[in-house]
């Protein structure tokens, strides 16, 4: 009876071996890819544990608390990689570069983060289809500018131009947002018809030479404002008032040409997240009479706030790590202090420039790659926070609208 | 809907919201714009002016820009005032209350030169060969001559290239007296052309009045910028982009083009997507739909998806430690160990920069590999089960083909982030001048353990290792854009894609 | 009319004048110098590398140069692992990177001088301090002051009274630099320099940033000098005032004037290979100056040079 079956039985047998085997491979393939991807980390730390174990471990407490220093009463923080004789040997004070890291990503978060979000609240909430759909790949764009081009741009012009125009810059920070807070009186004092020319949901497109006027009228004010308000001499004014010095090369440079690589990012996931929140939590606000920001404030924000918390992570893990910006833009200075004005040595930076000339298998060579290690881990940590995080949250409104 | 926007009740913040959206917008205009303007201008032939200050002697140059003093309100320029063999300088800041006179006469000659940069000035004579042209009849002259010169050289590079460079190769791989015949032969020749350039001199006048004697062969071009026509001008700026494209850096990368760089940066990221597209779209495979869907694979998942949030400096740490001084050391005591202590793979170069990278993007394609996979809806893949195809046929004939697209998009989007990144190959393998190209006719053709040259790369080297920032600006500002636009072009390919599979599978999206 | 009849005349001429050449050329000696040449090293001497490169490429259309440009500190580890024959260094080799170069190969690295520099020390082009003793350097840039000054000077108008108040920013090079090396030990005198040391990553960037910059100070090699910047003289240890010319240079008075230095890997008794030779021919010889000269570095002496090219002539000719 079974005899009786149509040749094709060999012919299945073979395509199920055949099947058999493609899945065999795929898995093996897959497999190995993602093993050796997740291996990165296991080799870093394989690379850094002679720092600590053997003959030639290092003293790990140097590493995060203060040292002698020549010339300096107290102990001090101090990543210098060069012996200055018997008396002063090398230090290897990692605390300095963890700082400037952090820093640059602190002020890279504090520029991109509002303007991150404010776009993505105004394009999730008032931009019409059709703009926001042009809106997202233009920014894509803007995320994929190399780090090299940025850095180069920042270090070599914006430095120097910020440097000739500081009170200009400063101000800015307030005249922009004042600047798009008249253009809504002005538009209110229109005429209507016109006044309808110029709906909110285009204000993204409308509000751009406004404020390229705004930044040329505050360009123009500036030295007459500078010398109405601190006599004229804004850096001495800083340094005497503030205990603020001025370095051309300096945290803020730093964080404006990195907070325009990470508002890409950070503006995607965020618009993901607020777009994520169902259609009917908004609407029952709505039809309750609030208005639209009312409604953003008290219902949409507070639903999305997971999500737009991990894209501000992703963001620092992106600004943390980036390297070209830092490495041309920021003076490599390895201080330890707050101030936007000053300089800052990165994680990054340091590698960048001193693992190419460190003797392989050395202290330093090692201690390069702990940075790196640290970094990684640093990265891994706070974006796999943040995708737990994202994840939850799609999670909860898909069984949300099943619900509903 | 509509009628709301006319409602005023919302206070200034949705406001400030679109205005963030305007200063982003802005902010990129302004970044590409300056990339443009500045990338361009630097071909275009500007007009040299003679300078003539209230006190001292007049000078000839080209104004590059203008700036307040420090603490002051008067206003200096920069002038870009070449001969740097007569002043010892080629630049020059003077300010605007010093300018008596500012003349822009036509018989002012900008040359090119392969010593000493460029040199401008009043065209005296062209002497040489027992023959002589005086004043006017000086120019035609020389331009019939810079054309003869152009053939020689073209000549000799052209002999360089394909003659003696692959007897070189041919020799170094064994040594055989009729190659080195044919080699002395070709080098002889190469002297002649050599020899033939040489001879004429010219007889320039510095804006100043003081003579020079330039010998012709180290002109490359001469032009007169002030007596240009608009079409002359479009012209001379076509060559010179078009110089740039094709020609290799001279003058220890501050002059010339960047070929081999383009060059470098494409092979770098062809090798790169040829390793990263079948292992990112088989992991993706793997993810979607052969391993069981759960916890493990929900954890690899994200595991993935945040690598591709790990710094790139990291990878390149990595790709030192194992690919050049683990994987290479240990390749070099196997199978090149007569050519130790030089390393051959135990030192950066195209291989590991590609694997380093292929490394860095790999999350790129796997994530959008999936993505187009999660999009082929179940029912497909049911239906081809249904009527008998086993797994592997269900995936090669249904899912596969309706996936293409976006993993074409992943391919694209790995190799515009590749193309870009800059701080892994500064540990693995990019040269500030690599003196051979990966590939040529030598056995095997493709040469993986070389150096190479990198646009990213060369905008950092120009801008922060020349030996004049000022003079490398406009090179830098031209290899940015250069690197700008290939990006950019990568990245609207793949949203394009994107745009055309959503159409064709038609997810549609939300309201 | 005239000028028709000229260019008949060339025309006519060229074919004799090649052959004429043609003749005169034939005689050159023939020689067959191929292969890689292959150099690590120093950030300043990058510029004459690659011209010297380029020159002997026209000379020996064979030979191609290839260049790792990062800092001299690279120089001698290349050297001891092999990576290259050819280190260039804008400082000595010192004693810790001869010993590990000595323990790996058993012999010392030959030494070649091929140009003298200066690290100049820069301001803005607008500042209008003119020059600066030795402690007062040292104590604008270390925080050791090893050269014996009583209090480190962190504003302008420690130097004196006309000068602004803001505080000096400093530009150095990073770590692996031998300019950055040698300023440390010849104006610090050994000592280290300030955190707040801005450390970028080339020379060219240094004057870049000062230029950009009325209130930094920072030094480069002679070549880097350029508009934007003004150079400071500086007080000799008789403490006489001198700029850093080139002249000044040649004469050894300028007191921060250093030699620019090739090492070679060269096993005693060895030969050179052709390609090596025939670049540190070209080095020593008057072309090869010429390119310093050039490039604003200072050339050798003579005698220098002479002895240079006599020990060059004294090796074996490789077959």
């Amino acid at each position: 009876m079974i005899d009786s079956r149509p040749p094709p039985s060999l012919h299945l047998r073979r395509r199920r071996l055949r099947d058999r085997l493609a899945t065999l491979l795929i898995t093996a393939g897959g497999i190995g890819v993602l093993v050796s991807v997740l291996a990165i980390g296991v080799f870093l730390a394989l690379e850094v544990i002679p720092l600590f174990l053997g003959a030639d471990a290092i003293d790990t407490d140097a590493l995060w608390r203060p040292q002698p220093v020549e010339g300096a009463a107290e102990p001090r923080h101090r990543w210098r990689p060069e012996s200055l004789g018997e008396a002063s040997p090398a230090h290897y004070g990692m605390l300095p570069l963890a700082w400037g890291t952090l820093k640059a990503a602190l002020w890279a978060l504090l520029f991109a983060v509002p303007l991150a979000l404010g776009a993505a609240v105004h394009s999730a909430l008032y931009m019409p289809r059709r703009l926001r759909a042009r809106l997202k790949p233009t920014l894509e764009l803007m995320e994929a500018m190399p780090g090299v081009v940025v850095g180069f741009i920042a270090g070599l012009l914006l430095a120097p131009w910020v440097e000739l125009h500081l009170t200009a810059t400063l101000l800015l920070v307030v005249t922009l947002p004042l600047g798009v807070v008249l253009a809504v009186g002005v538009r209110g004092l229109l005429p209507s018809p016109l006044g309808r020319r110029l709906p909110l949901g285009w204000a993204g497109v409308w509000l751009m030479p406004w404020l390229l006027m705004v930044g040329a009228i505050t360009l123009w004010l500036a030295p007459w404002l500078e010398a109405a308000l601190v006599g004229g001499d804004l850096r001495g004014w800083l340094a005497a008032t503030l205990g603020l010095d001025y370095a051309a090369r300096n945290a803020m440079i730093v964080g404006v040409a990195m907070g325009f690589a990470v508002i890409p990012g950070i503006y995607a996931l965020a618009e993901d997240a607020l777009n994520g929140v169902p259609d009917s939590l908004a609407e029952g606000a709505q039809a309750l009479g609030a208005t639209r920001w009312q409604t953003l404030w008290r219902v949409v924000l507070p639903a999305a706030s997971p999500g737009i918390l991990s894209a501000v992570m992703i963001g620092a893990g992106r600004a943390v790590g980036e390297t070209m910006i830092v490495l041309m833009a920021s003076g490599n200075t390895a201080l330890m202090t707050l101030s936007p004005l000053e300089g800052l040595r990165s994680l990054s930076a340091t590698i960048a420039i001193e693992l190419p000339e460190a003797a392989v298998g050395g202290t330093h060579y090692r201690l390069l790659f702990l940075a790196a290690l640290v970094l990684f881990l640093f990265t891994f940590l706070v974006n796999t926070l943040a995708e737990v995080m994202r994840t939850r949250l799609r999670r909860r409104y898909q069984r949300r609208e099943g619900g509903a | 809907m509509r009628g709301s926007w006319r409602r005023y009740g919302e206070g200034p913040w949705p406001w400030l919201a679109a205005g963030s959206v305007a200063l982003s917008l802005l902010m990129l205009l302004a970044l590409l714009l300056l990339l443009a303007t500045r990338g361009l201008g630097h071909f275009w032939p500007a007009e040299v002016a003679v300078v003539t200050p209230h006190a001292g002697s007049p000078f000839a140059g080209i104004a590059v820009r203008e700036e307040a003093s420090p603490g002051d309100t008067r206003r200096e320029r920069l002038y870009f005032t070449a001969n740097r063999d007569l002043e010892g300088g080629r630049w020059r800041w003077i300010e605007l209350g010093e300018i008596a006179r500012i003349d822009y006469p036509a018989e002012l000659v900008m040359m090119e030169r392969s010593r000493w940069g460029d040199l401008v000035g009043r065209l005296v004579a062209l002497e040489g060969e027992g023959e002589s042209h005086v004043g006017e009849a000086a120019w035609p002259a020389l331009q019939a001559r810079l054309k003869a010169l152009e053939r020689l050289r073209d000549e000799r590079n052209r002999l360089r290239d394909e003659v003696v460079m692959p007897l070189v190769r041919r020799l170094e791989a064994v040594d055989s007296d009729e190659a080195r015949a044919a080699l002395v032969a070709a080098n002889g020749r190469i002297r002649e052309l050599q020899a033939a350039m040489g001879g004429a001199t010219l007889i320039v006048e510095s804006a100043d009045g003081r003579r020079v004697e330039q010998p012709l062969e180290e002109v490359l071009r001469a032009w007169r910028p002030n007596a240009m026509t608009l079409s002359d001008r479009v012209v001379a700026w076509g060559e010179g982009v078009w110089r740039f494209l094709s020609e290799g850096p001279r003058a220890a990368n501050s002059a010339g083009g960047v070929w081999p760089a383009i060059f470098g940066t494409m092979l770098m990221v062809l090798l790169m997507s040829l390793v990263v597209t079948p292992f990112g779209v088989l992991a993706a495979i793997y993810l979607n739909e052969v391993a069981h869907q759960g916890v493990l694979t929900r954890i690899v998942r994200i595991g993935v998806r945040n690598l591709a949030g790990v710094p790139s400096i990291v990878f390149g740490v990595f790709g030192l430690g194992l690919f050049v001084h683990g994987i290479g050391g240990s390749l070099d005591e196997w199978f090149f160990s007569e050519r130790l202590p030089s390393p051959t793979f135990g030192t950066g170069g195209l291989l590991w920069s590609s694997l380093t990278l292929a490394l860095l993007t790999l999350p790129v394609v796997i994530v959008a590999t999936e993505e187009g996979l999660t999009r082929v809806p179940d029912h497909q893949r049911e239906g081809a089960l249904a009527l008998g195809a086993t797994r592997m046929e269900m995936l090669t004939r249904v899912v596969l083909p309706m996936t293409l697209p976006a993993m074409l998009t992943g391919m694209i989007l790995a190799v515009a982030r590749a193309a870009g990144e800059v701080a892994p190959l500064m540990l693995v393998g990019v040269a500030k001048l690599a003196s051979r190209v990966p590939v040529d006719g030598d056995f095997p053709y493709l040469h993986l353990e070389r150096k190479f040259m990198h646009l990213g790369y060369h905008v950092y080297d120009t801008a922060f290792h020349g030996d004049d920032v000022q003079a490398a600006m406009p090179l830098a500002f031209a290899t940015a854009l250069l690197l700008v636009l290939v990006i950019l072009m990568l990245n609207l390919t793949a949203i394009f894609l994107r745009h055309h599979l959503r159409l064709r599978h038609e997810v549609p999206s939300r309201v | 009319m005239a000028r028709v009849d000229e260019r008949r005349w060339l025309r006519w001429m060229s074919p004799l004048l090649g052959v004429l050449l043609l003749l005169l050329t034939v005689r050159v000696p023939a020689d067959d110098v191929i292969g890689p040449l292959s150099a690590v090293g120093s950030d300043t001497l990058a510029g004459p590398m690659l011209r010297w490169g380029e020159r002997l490429a026209e000379r020996h259309p064979g030979v191609r140069l290839q260049l790792q440009a990062s800092g001299s500190a690279s120089a001698p580890a290349a050297l001891t692992a092999g990576t290259a024959r050819l280190g260039a260094m804008s400082r000595p080799m010192n004693d810790h990177e001869r010993e590990a170069f000595i323990a790996r190969h058993g012999y010392s690295p030959v030494e070649l001088k091929v140009a003298r520099d200066a690290l100049v020390v820069i301001v803005h082009r607008h500042n209008p301090l003119e020059s600066l003793g030795r402690r007062e350097l040292d104590a604008i840039f270390s925080e050791s002051r090893r050269c014996g000054a009583d209090q480190g000077i962190e504003r302008w108008s420690q130097l004196g009274g006309m000068l602004p108040a803001d505080r000096i920013v400093l530009h150095g090079r990073n770590v692996a630099s031998g300019t950055h090396d040698l300023f440390r030990r010849r104006a610090l005198c050994g000592g280290g320099f300030r955190v707040r040391l801005n450390e970028h990553p080339g020379s060219a960037a240094v004057a870049a940033a000062v230029a950009a910059e009325p209130s930094s100070i920072g030094f480069v090699g002679l070549n880097h000098l350029t508009a934007g910047v003004r150079a400071l003289q500086l007080h000799d240890a008789q403490g006489r005032v001198v700029s850093p010319t080139p002249r000044a240079v040649r004469r050894g008075d300028y007191p921060l004037w250093r030699y620019l230095y090739l090492y070679v890997n060269l096993p005693p008794g060895s030969a050179l290979t052709g390609p090596e030779h025939a670049f540190l021919e070209l080095v020593l010889s008057p072309q090869g100056q010429a390119v310093v000269e050039e490039l604003g570095f200072v050339t050798l002496t003579e005698e220098r040079l002479m002895q240079q090219r006599d020990w060059l002539a004294s090796l074996p000719m490789a077959e």
